[in-house]
């Protein structure tokens, strides 16, 4: 087992890799940004070092610096958690020249899965369902429309130099195609100066489900059971939860073989995830690879009882996978909600800041990974992700009950969070009878908010009551602080009563 | 203490007159010139727990820019104007322009990008004083007055919370 562990990243995740190192007896070694001196990742090493400038390009992005810190520390492995470098071959390959062993896949593997392009030939080679349609540009519209026919309505039409949705058009009938081939190209050679297009059958309202896998060094792969995670706002998960409310046994059974298989194809080490968009028919459909541990890896977690950090670390160190976790089915039910630093009245903007106060939740059924404390000023240079609250249950519906009661106890001040915005999709009938996809949530904020439910009978009395209170207790110590700082009187105290005498009625 | 406390919520606005009384580690509390069987107390740092005819509520108030006090009570959100009576408010209307020392706050926290006076200058109403830069919008505070720049407290390159004060007018 390791000695010593690297911990190139911040936030919660870096306290979630941490708290694994702590457990595991391993000393653990942080990395900080100047303005991150007082995030809780370094309050919580065993040794930290500064690595640079807030801006992330010039610290946590620095193989470099990081390798610097690794060989000074004498680490001998490094974790690079998720986002900033953790999907960067060029960490691993780093990692191997310094002879330090990184926590995760191959660079080779992840060049091959990660990719878009690459990770979808591969799919084809290990028989998983892709999205039907072409990878590469079609010659002419008729040889596209020829196309579009025999793969059935709607259709995705995509620019090949595409982003962004430029030079995308959904294609409902035949009867449209030509036309709306005009406007992609056009719109994609005014974008991209290419107007070369291809396409992709179109899934209507499609959910993300995504299968957790496990692959050690020694041959073995298991699928940990899918996670659920349609419910995004603008293509980013808000909440995700396992298993899903539609995934039977039987389709369990399917997608993770698949997953396994394209493990194996991609001779894939350590922890990934196989993303598939699932349709109405609950066919499903290869999307990407993330190879990566994810956001959402509590949910997991909680349904299987298994601690994913340290498990990655196990088999980075070579230990084996237990035979008998082939077979792994979840139980009970896990529910994950994202509390970021946004205004949900204001568009969702950024909302950083210090914390005032804060009261974290607790009780039965609650998990809380977070990187902030009261008194922590939120930096507006990285992702405004504070906490994520995690809940499970025998049953969805306790899931969420105990979410909703871990959400009312949850109080934050200083600054702005999203939490009504799991109030309002905790409550909604849709998302209680497990109906949605992933444009869902987008199309629910699209609608009017519902009617507020009027406060308790009291609420207005108790909060005027509680306002007196606060600036009586306030009003009374500026008295005793200014009769003790001050020894001769105000003079904008003494002019505004001199204003006031000479003031004509 | 007697306090008219203007509430605004999602419910529509209010005012409150609320009358605290000290009575040894508590106080007496009247609202609307109705004694009330109300128990306020300061549980932690602007979080305040009401037990009022029985009923628990809590409170958490956070001051905001404008100098309303933020209520949040559950679910539920108000925004609050304290006003003590006995306090002279100056003339609201008709005064041409703010009187008195002025505080210039940071209305969203941020970094100072540019200082734009120097302290002991003089500047008009309007005149941009600093430049404080947060999410890649650039916001110029300007004098809310007349006068002169009595103490600058911030300087270029300086992170900023919203509400801190930034400069003193004269």
């Amino acid at each position: 087992m390791f000695k010593k562990i690297l911990i190139a990243n911040r936030g919660e995740i870096a306290v979630r890799i941490l708290r694994a190192c702590r457990e595991l007896g391993i000393k653990n070694v942080a990395v900080f940004s100047e303005v991150d001196r007082t995030a809780p990742h370094v309050r919580l090493a065993d040794e930290a070092y500064s690595i640079g400038p807030a801006a992330s390009r010039e610290s946590y992005l620095r193989i470099d610096k990081l390798m610097d810190v690794a060989r000074r520390t004498g680490c001998n492995a490094l974790h690079p958690g998720y986002g900033f470098l953790a999907e960067n071959p060029a960490l691993p390959r780093a990692c191997s020249d310094a002879g330090i062993t990184f926590i995760g896949p191959s660079a080779e593997a992840m060049e091959m899965m990660g990719a878009k392009t690459s990770g979808k030939q591969l799919a084809r080679r290990a028989e998983v369902p892709t999205v039907p349609g072409t990878d590469e540009a079609i010659e002419n519209p008729e040889e596209g429309q020829a196309l579009a026919r025999s793969m059935g309505y709607p259709i995705l039409l995509k620019a090949i130099a595409g982003g962004g949705g430029k030079g995308m058009r959904v294609v409902p009938t035949d009867a449209e195609f030509a036309s709306a081939w005009r406007d992609a190209a056009s719109e994609a050679l005014n974008a991209f100066n290419d107007p070369r297009l291809f396409l992709e059958k179109y899934l209507i309202g499609p959910r993300h489900i995504e299968v957790q896998i496990f692959a050690d060094a020694h041959g073995r792969v298991v699928s940990l059971g899918e996670r659920e995670c349609s419910i995004q706002r603008r293509h980013q998960k808000v909440v995700e939860e396992a298993p899903s409310p539609v995934v039977t046994p039987e389709l369990r059974k399917k997608m993770g073989d698949a997953a396994v298989r394209l493990a194996r194809a991609g001779g894939y080490t350590n922890a990934g995830t196989v993303e598939f968009l699932v349709d109405a028919d609950l066919n499903f459909y290869f999307l990407e690879v993330n190879t990566r541990l994810q956001v959402e890896h509590p949910v997991t977690e909680q349904v299987t009882g298994l601690d994913l950090v340290k498990l990655q670390i196990a088999i980075a160190a070579g230990h084996r996978l237990p035979f008998a976790w082939e077979a792994i089915t979840p139980r009970g039910n896990a529910m994950e909600v994202r509390l970021y630093a946004e205004d949900p009245d204001n568009n969702f903007f950024p909302s950083p800041g210090k914390i005032l106060s804060r009261h974290a939740p607790t009780g039965p059924g609650i998990r809380l990974d977070e990187g902030v404390y009261e008194g922590y000023t939120v930096p507006l240079e990285y992702d405004p992700l504070l906490s994520k609250l995690i809940a499970w249950g025998n049953s969805r519906e306790e899931t969420i009950a105990r979410l909703r009661r871990a959400l009312d106890e949850y109080t934050i001040t200083g600054i702005r969070t999203n939490v009504s915005l799991f109030r309002r999709i905790l409550t909604e009938p849709e998302f209680l009878r497990g109906e949605f996809h992933t444009k869902w949530l987008d199309e629910l904020l699209a609608r009017p908010s519902p009617p507020v439910t009027p406060p308790r009978p009291g609420t207005e009395d108790a909060s005027a009551i509680a306002a007196a209170l606060w600036h009586t207790a306030r009003a009374s110590s500026a008295a005793n602080a200014n009769r003790t700082n001050s020894a001769e009187p105000s003079r904008w105290k003494s002019e505004g009563r001199r204003q006031q005498l000479d003031r004509t009625p | 203490m007697k306090l008219e406390v203007h509430l605004e919520g999602l419910s529509g606005a209010q005012t409150r007159v609320v009358e605290l009384q000290r009575e040894g580690e508590r106080y007496h509390i009247t609202l609307d010139g109705q004694a009330v069987n109300a128990d306020a107390i300061e549980i932690a740092p602007n979080t305040i727990s009401v037990i009022l005819d029985g009923q628990s509520f809590v409170i958490h108030a956070t001051p905001s820019l404008d100098g309303k006090l933020k209520l949040q009570c559950g679910p539920h959100e108000f925004s609050a104007e304290i006003v003590d009576p006995r306090v002279w408010r100056g003339r609201k209307q008709g005064a041409p322009e703010v009187e008195g020392r002025q505080q210039i706050v940071a209305p969203m926290p941020g970094k100072v990008i540019r200082v734009l006076v120097e302290a002991g200058e003089n500047v008009e109403a309007g005149q941009g004083l600093i430049v404080v830069e947060a999410m890649k919008m650039q916001n110029e505070i300007k004098s809310p007055k007349n006068g002169k720049v009595e103490r600058l407290l911030v300087k270029e390159e300086q992170s900023v919370n919203a509400g801190d004060v930034l400069a003193w007018i004269e």
